[in-house]
């Protein structure tokens, strides 16, 4: 924490805290993508679309119907919940493949409707002029509420998976049919943990628009969901502190290796590649594995 | 004939001819999940290195290093981006799928797939840069007309194509032996290893069939597409709704829910205009998933507990 609050400091420059604040975003959706495919062990492809769900609900009714930012943010989170209970339907009857797929096709449905529902959307040409969120215009503040949030996420999330309903999810990811034979209603906690992991998403879309000050659907095209799943993974699925570690490390290794034009994708298919093949737990499950051949 | 028959059967020809642009690059995806259930991501960026490859083979070394006429050129293309295709199977599967294969999870080699696609693509990115590539088939200048219904050599040459390799796909797999090791394999893998069969061999083979499947689609479409190194993801979305509308694996249904894809899409860019195709096809995707999620062709399966 303490870490968390002197890091605005040790980073002077606006650009370095812009990345710092988009971490903070990053992570907050690498928590929410790891409770659905860590903990739940769903395949999730769209989580993209609730991220969308977040920015796009929260800047309209702020911007054409001039509601306060905090009733708009709480609104679009509810909505994005919504929306990942829908996607719930198809996870209890899909499994594997075809979630992945039903999941895939539910990112591009909600890209194709920013980009053809121009009335409200404003299309490809975007919405322009977002204002930070009343209070934190300046970068630092910024940081600090999405980060804070992150945080109070991580908290929440930490004591979700270690009370009963985190083994139930665990039950459920390591086999259903099991599961359901000891009484667990699967259909209900793959529900939850949609809804819950959408809504989250949606938080973090909340904040989106007013840091870049635009909104465009290429922002929320289906390869940030494979972003999303980059960090997760490379970070080690179904840890707490995973996610966040994968997240710290895809927002800033490309920024590090600046230079070549769009790197920043680069990184992340290799990174997802190399640490499937050669490190399926992933950061986390590597260095406590090194750190036991020490001791 | 009057207007409305018209054009109804202009644009049944344009739904064929693209639904076969699409069965080309669903045949792969459907042949690999047959024998491996597996997806493969990547499969995307087969088509548009395809797509390069045959880029590169008519403009550049047909044209001008051998001096062809260009119409051969394109035809040699296709060629160049089968075996591109195919050595890019070769490679994949060597790097990704045989060695997570032993470890008998099914999303990790997903995973990775979708690793591979990210990386292929903002590797051709920085190859090829961002500016589309004119990519024309000297097919597509020559019209043919009938009565008043109209269409485009390049438009017979893809369905000769399509129909050509569906129909030596069908033959080697229900003529030759190989053909039937792998039917063997994608039934009972284990119990085809017992029977003296080398599946992981087999198995190869399907990725490598798939793969330059997926590079001759990549000829057919570069003219059709804007040749770009993200090309290739804009067609396999839809091509992953095809496989699941035909059901998994399902080389018919895949074949039929192909055709019907391309003609739903012609007539909705005809009634509803080009914008919300993506938006219908998944919709349509969506709606088979929620009634009916094994598909047009149902393939039956226990489940194991």
């Amino acid at each position: 924490m303490i870490v968390l609050a002197l890091l605005p400091l040790a980073l002077q420059t606006p650009y370095w805290r812009g990345i710092l604040i988009l971490c903070a975003m990053n992570v907050l959706l690498a928590l929410s993508l790891n409770l659905v495919l860590g903990y739940a062990g769903q395949l999730n492809l769209g989580q993209s679309a609730f991220f969308a769900i977040g920015a796009y609900v929260s800047t309209i009714l702020i911007k054409s119907h001039g509601w306060n930012f905090w009733l708009a943010a709480a609104v679009a989170v509810v909505a994005a919940g919504v929306l990942g209970l829908a996607l719930a339907a198809f996870a209890v009857r899909l499994r594997g493949h075809y979630l992945a797929i039903a999941s895939l096709g539910f990112a591009v449905i909600t890209y194709q409707v920013l980009v053809n529902w121009e009335r409200v959307t404003e299309g490809v040409r975007g919405i322009y002029g977002i204002l930070p969120p009343p209070g934190f215009g300046n970068q630092v503040a910024l940081f600090y509420l999405v980060g804070g949030i992150a945080l109070a996420v991580y908290v929440l999330l930490d004591n979700v998976v270690r009370s009963p309903i985190g083994e139930t999810l665990r039950a459920i990811r390591e086999d259903e049919v099991s599961a359901a034979s000891l009484g667990i209603n699967a259909a209900r906690w793959k529900a939850f943990a949609f809804g819950l992991g959408a809504a989250i998403a949606g938080l973090a879309g909340c904040f989106y628009p007013g840091f870049v000050g635009t909104l465009v659907p290429e922002a929320f095209n289906i390869v940030e969901s494979f972003s999303m799943m980059a960090m997760v993974i490379v970070g080690g699925t179904g840890t707490m502190i995973g996610p966040v570690i994968g997240a710290v490390v895809l927002t800033f290794l490309p920024e590090l290796l600046r230079g070549v034009g769009e790197l920043r994708l680069l990184v992340y298919g290799l990174a997802l590649t190399l640490v499937v093949l050669f490190m399926p737990g992933g950061i986390v499950q590597a260095w406590s594995a090194l750190w036991r051949k020490r001791s | 004939m009057p207007d409305f028959l018209a054009l109804a059967v202009q644009q049944s020809i344009n739904g064929v001819y693209l639904g076969c642009l699409y069965v080309m690059v669903a045949l792969g995806l459907t042949l690999i999940y047959g024998v491996l259930n597996q997806i493969n991501f990547a499969h995307a960026d087969f088509v548009t290195v395809g797509a390069f490859a045959a880029f590169f083979a008519a403009t550049r070394l047909a044209t001008k290093a051998l001096g062809l006429a260009d119409t051969t050129g394109y035809l040699l293309s296709i060629v160049v981006a089968f075996g591109v295709g195919a050595i890019l199977g070769l490679i994949i599967n060597a790097a990704v799928f045989a060695p997570l294969r032993e470890r008998g999870d099914e999303l990790r080699p997903l995973i990775a797939t979708i690793g591979v696609s990210v990386l292929l693509e903002n590797g051709q990115l920085a190859l090829f840069g961002p500016i589309p590539y004119q990519f024309d088939s000297p097919f597509a200048r020559e019209t043919i007309r009938i009565g008043r219904i109209f269409f485009t050599e390049q438009s017979v040459v893809v369905v000769l194509v399509a129909a050509a390799s569906i129909a030596a796909l069908y033959a080697f797999l229900r003529l030759t032996f190989l053909g039937k090791a792998l039917r063997a394999v994608s039934q009972d893998r284990e119990t085809a290893g017992l029977m003296g069969i080398n599946p992981g061999l087999l198995i190869g083979l399907t990725i490598v069939i798939s793969s330059a499947l997926a590079g001759m689609a990549g000829a057919l479409l570069g003219p059709v597409l804007v040749l770009t190194p993200f090309a290739g993801a804009s067609v396999v979305v839809k091509a992953f709704a095809i496989v699941i509308i035909g059901g998994f694996g399902n080389l018919e249904g895949t074949i039929l829910a192909g055709i019907l894809v391309g003609v739903v899409e012609a007539f909705t860019v005809q009634y509803l205009g080009s914008g919300i195709i993506d938006l219908v096809v998944f919709s349509l995707l969506l709606v088979m998933l929620a009634i009916k999620p094994t598909g047009l062709i149902a393939e039956k399966k226990e489940e194991n507990v």
